[in-house]
């Protein structure tokens, strides 16, 4: 079979501020964020050939490449499932990239989603398709915001564990500890405690305020290109080592409830299973992680979906500070996406990239090999990546 | 314009597959497909059977007997028709299969995992529904 593992590299990578609004409009956020990661890489926009992103973002290919000055487009693409789709888009250009349809790929994703629009308000359900009936089945008894679809499934996974909204508080309370000494996080210089988190009002009980991700406007844009190609460029590589999707049997968007195990984990673990086997490396090999924290619980299952804990002894994992920078495996090292901006995932992509270079503001100490994780509860996507 | 087709309810989205489930509860049914082929039963609709890939089908009433399997307790953001905090239930439901439905109309605090639960109908504006309740 042949294998992309390692052929390819993300070379360059932008980003906007993060904001709650952001005064432009996104497909402005998209081309900023674009043209960023291509300076960042060194190479000139007329040599983009592919653009990969997710179905949710606004802003279409050809409008992004019309304002960046492309020539010659030959692979665009689009992944689904929301946060779920983070990593994909990565995929998708090693693999178009190793196959020779393509050979500079950007990935990009922009959002005005604090100031436009709002993902924490009811799903819309029209037309009938087959995403939305499935909604609208479910919504007819009140089940309608995502912050419900996932304390659905924390409620049965605290039930399972015994971890406890305190365990909880331990990863909220971390994230924004990490966002406090990054100047581009929105909670810059605020961190919590404990305390804090308790006090916060429920949003859909076992999940308080403080468990939610943000919302925000901004955008992250990463380029990636041949492997051959990386080395001759202004930065450091980040080679792809693996990139995977999962959607085992009974995924469903947020709403898996239909099979004996639905906590936030079966697509993890099945996108977990390939990355390992592509990339040759196990958990113990990877020296830090971005987990997908649309909801900071969530964080609990996925610890425990990528193998660096027992199925539901990440409570344990988690107040034994292994987490921290120093810890055995740091994650979220930029805030997450509970302190630095819901960007679906897209900035902790960006954030892996600097502690990968070493650029980092809460950087880990050699880092070689990262995990990076998209969103969880619906069928979702992850990558290993790496440097020499 | 063609006139409206009259499909049996008044449920804001559904399609050819989801319909007879709308159509049971302005009956006051519960109700799952149930496979022509192999008789599995399934609740969330879909068109095939995952099992042995009939496209057969027939309607099956349920019981409405079922015990709490997960819940979460809506806050925020308000939702129209249902008054916060209102309970929402991942339920096992007698005959095998899981069932998502409302508990609103039941104490949040008094709700437990594995509690038994009853099928109620009742009528959200024009939509008929459901909801449970405690056995």
């Amino acid at each position: 079979m042949t294998s992309f593992s390692n052929k390819t590299a993300i070379a360059g990578y932008g980003a906007t501020e993060f904001s709650k609004n952001s005064g432009r409009s996104e497909l402005r956020l998209a081309v900023e964020a674009t043209l960023s990661a291509l300076d960042d890489a060194g190479i000139d926009p007329s040599e983009v050939d592919g653009i990969s992103t997710y179905t949710m973002d606004n802003n279409g290919e050809q409008e992004v490449f019309r304002a960046i000055g492309g020539k010659d487009l030959k692979f665009f693409s689009r992944i689904a499932q929301g946060g779920g789709a983070t990593c994909a888009p990565l995929q998708q250009a090693a693999l178009a990239i190793t196959c020779g349809v393509a050979d500079v790929v950007v990935v990009y994703r922009a959002m005005n989603e604090r100031s436009e629009y709002r993902f924490g308000q009811p799903m819309h359900s029209l037309p009938p398709t087959s995403d939305n009936v499935v909604f609208a089945y479910h919504g007819l008894s009140g089940l309608m915001t995502p912050a419900a679809m996932v304390g659905m499934m924390m409620r049965r996974y605290m039930h399972e564990t015994g971890a406890t909204e305190l365990d909880f508080a331990n990863y909220a309370v971390l994230a924004r500890k990490n966002a406090s000494t990054n100047p581009n996080a929105f909670f810059y210089g605020k961190p919590i405690t404990v305390e804090d988190h308790q006090a916060s009002k429920m949003i859909a009980d076992p999940l308080r305020l403080l468990d939610c991700c943000q919302e925000s406007d901004g955008a992250v844009a990463v380029v990636v290109v041949s492997a051959e190609r990386a080395k001759d460029l202004k930065q450091k590589p980040v080679y792809i080592r693996a990139a995977a999707q999962g959607s085992p049997a009974g995924a469903l968007g947020l709403t898996g409830f239909y099979r004996e195990n639905i906590w936030p984990y079966e697509e993890c673990a099945a996108a977990a299973r390939q990355l390992y086997a592509q990339s040759g490396l196990s958990p113990k090999d990877l020296d830090a992680a971005i987990i997908y924290d649309h909801f900071g619980p969530s964080v609990f299952p996925g610890l425990e979906a990528y193998g660096f804990c027992a199925k539901g002894e990440a409570k344990d994992f988690v107040r034994d500070g292994n987490l921290e920078i120093g810890g055995a495996l740091p994650i979220n090292m930029h805030g997450g996406q509970l302190g630095e901006a819901y960007i679906h995932g897209m900035n902790g992509v960006a954030e892996a990239v600097r502690q990968l270079r070493g650029t980092a503001v809460n950087q880990v100490p050699g880092v070689r090999n990262m995990l990076v994780t998209a969103g969880s509860g619906v069928p979702t996507s992850a990558a290993i990546l790496g440097v020499d | 314009m063609n006139a409206p087709v009259d499909k049996g309810h008044n449920a804001p989205c559904s399609n050819r597959d989801f319909d007879f489930f709308y159509r049971g509860l302005e009956r006051e049914e519960l109700l799952a497909q149930k496979c022509d082929g192999c008789g599995t039963l399934r609740t969330l609709p879909t068109p095939a059977c995952g099992h042995c890939h009939s496209l057969n089908w027939s309607e099956a009433k349920l019981s409405g007997d079922a015990a709490l399997f997960s819940y979460v307790v809506h806050h925020h953001p308000p939702l129209p028709g249902f008054p916060a905090p209102h309970p929402i239930v991942v339920a096992d439901l007698a005959e095998g299969e899981r069932m998502v439905g409302a508990m609103d109309g039941t104490d949040p605090a008094s709700l437990r995992i594995g509690m038994p639960l009853k099928v109620e109908f009742l009528r959200r504006g024009d939509v008929a529904a459901f909801r449970f309740r405690p056995a």
